[in-house]
């Protein structure tokens, strides 16, 4: 009697991983793109609409961002140019999502033009000094989009790398972000006193921000024992540097929910919440396509 | 189309991207919206620099002085009432090398851009915080420049160590 277990490869081909290709596709699939692109037009008009109303505010460039290190974006300063934009951006999205290419010659661009005025809504709105980061997750959710809408006329291969697209650059973003603290401090990065410092900093912007502040009782607990503000630190430095793991299908969930952890932890630490990367997680870290397959089975393959 | 023929579009353009991406990052010091290398909380333990807010009556007296964060005078104020992001604050504040009378207008528009029914003058100082060697956190606390509903945006009213 030979024994005739084949390996499975632990990964298998990154590619099929990140685009699943080679899968047959399902009403439960269906469903998910739409909602995941739902989330990230809506996003991505939140975005244009918040920046455009703060911008009207802007009377100065402190430092200048992306686009503003090549072209003079004060020209959307002291004027109601943001709000204009904002608009655009809105209903361009809202064209996109409504398949505007049935009906319009370079309809498929408009997912990709309302990209590019939204990296001059993000660059006029931040010449102040702060580089945010929690907006970068939808930026990139819209160009996968936009690339797909370019690159596939199907539509389900353009949704499935749509969505491939987003897994691929939170891996990338999340394991950079780890290289980033080693090259900067090496070992030493989750060493306890550096929460203490980041802990003080976020209470003072508390203070700024509303006058008052109290540590919540895990501040106050990280505060008072270096070794558990270590593990935290170490916890966050771990699960960076292996989110590249989502890449893979055995291996994505796990890596996913333990980025959203490594999200609670700084939301209650650091009183630090990327609201709109925690909602994407939410959305790409389960299943959702299977649970409406199995809830809402389609006729025939229900049968099999 | 083929299943081979879709995953080398998909490939070719990821590549793509991620070209675009490491070439736009490194050139413009990690950061082209949305690429970022996300250097966020990289520099761990530095000293840093925020700012805060204080509410000053106009019978008050203006010091200049240094102070711990503790000890900092007049009525706490919270930006979030004028509708201001605390980190383009503190950013505005510790990233300003010269100030001039423009730069205190921009600050005087940033923080009474929704001016109160009342008149309101605002202290603001720059927090500054640093490791000690006993393995505490040091706070200090710098006024830097008042504005106000009933002041002319002017370098006057900056702290004297910083007027141009």
């Amino acid at each position: 009697m030979t024994n005739s277990v084949t390996k499975q490869p632990i990964f298998g081909n990154l590619w099929d991983n990140l685009f699943g290709f080679d899968r047959p596709d399902s009403r439960g699939q269906r469903i998910f793109r739409r909602v995941f692109e739902v989330f990230i037009g809506a996003a991505c008009i939140w975005l244009a609409w918040y920046w455009g109303e703060y911008t009207l505010r802007i009377g100065d460039i402190v430092l200048e961002l992306g686009l503003a290190r090549y072209i003079d974006i004060s020209f959307m300063h002291g004027n109601q140019l943001p709000i204009w934009n904002a608009w655009l951006i809105s209903g361009l999205i809202v064209l996109g999502f409504l398949r505007i290419h049935r009906w319009v010659p370079l309809g498929r661009w408009v997912y990709m033009v309302a990209f590019i005025l939204l990296l001059f809504q993000y660059a006029s709105r931040f010449v102040l000094g702060e580089i945010p980061h929690s907006s970068n997750l939808a930026g990139m959710g819209l160009l996968g989009f936009a690339l797909a809408e370019v690159i596939f006329r199907d539509r389900t291969a353009g949704g499935r790398f749509a969505i491939g697209f987003s897994y691929f650059f939170i891996g990338l973003g999340y394991t950079s972000a780890a290289v980033s603290k080693l090259v900067a401090r090496g070992l030493t990065w989750p060493d306890g006193r550096h929460l203490w410092m980041w802990i003080n900093e976020k209470a003072v912007d508390e203070v700024a921000r509303s006058g008052t502040v109290e540590l919540n009782w895990l501040q106050q607990f990280a505060m008072d024992h270096w070794w558990a503000a270590t593990l935290f630190l170490a916890f966050g430095l771990i699960t960076e540097a292996l989110a590249w793991l989502v890449w893979f299908r055995r291996t994505r969930y796990v890596a996913m929910w333990a980025v959203m952890a490594l999200h609670m932890g700084i939301w209650v630490t650091m009183d630090i919440l990327f609201a709109l990367s925690v909602y994407e997680i939410l959305l790409l870290g389960l299943p959702w396509a299977v649970f409406i397959d199995r809830l809402w089975p389609e006729r025939g393959l229900a049968a099999q | 189309m083929s299943l081979t023929s879709l995953t080398n579009k998909a490939r070719t353009t990821i590549w793509s991207v991620l070209f675009v991406y490491a070439l736009t990052v490194a050139v413009n010091l990690g950061e082209f919206w949305p690429f970022s290398i996300y250097p966020m909380f990289s520099q761990a333990g530095n000293p840093w620099s925020r700012s805060i807010v204080r509410e000053v009556s106009p019978q008050d007296s203006i010091s200049w002085e240094v102070t711990p964060l503790a000890d900092v005078p007049h009525l706490p104020y919270g930006v979030r009432s004028g509708g201001v992001d605390p980190i383009d604050l503190a950013n505005f504040v510790s990233k300003t090398e010269v100030w001039d009378r423009d730069r205190v207008a921009a600050l005087s528009l940033m923080l009474l851009a929704e001016p109160p029914k009342e008149p309101l003058r605002l202290m603001v100082y720059r927090v500054r915080a640093r490791l000690t060697e006993e393995d505490s956190v040091a706070i200090t606390a710098t006024p830097y420049v008042l504005v106000g509903t009933d002041l002319e945006p002017d370098i006057r009213h900056l702290n004297p160590e910083l007027r141009p």
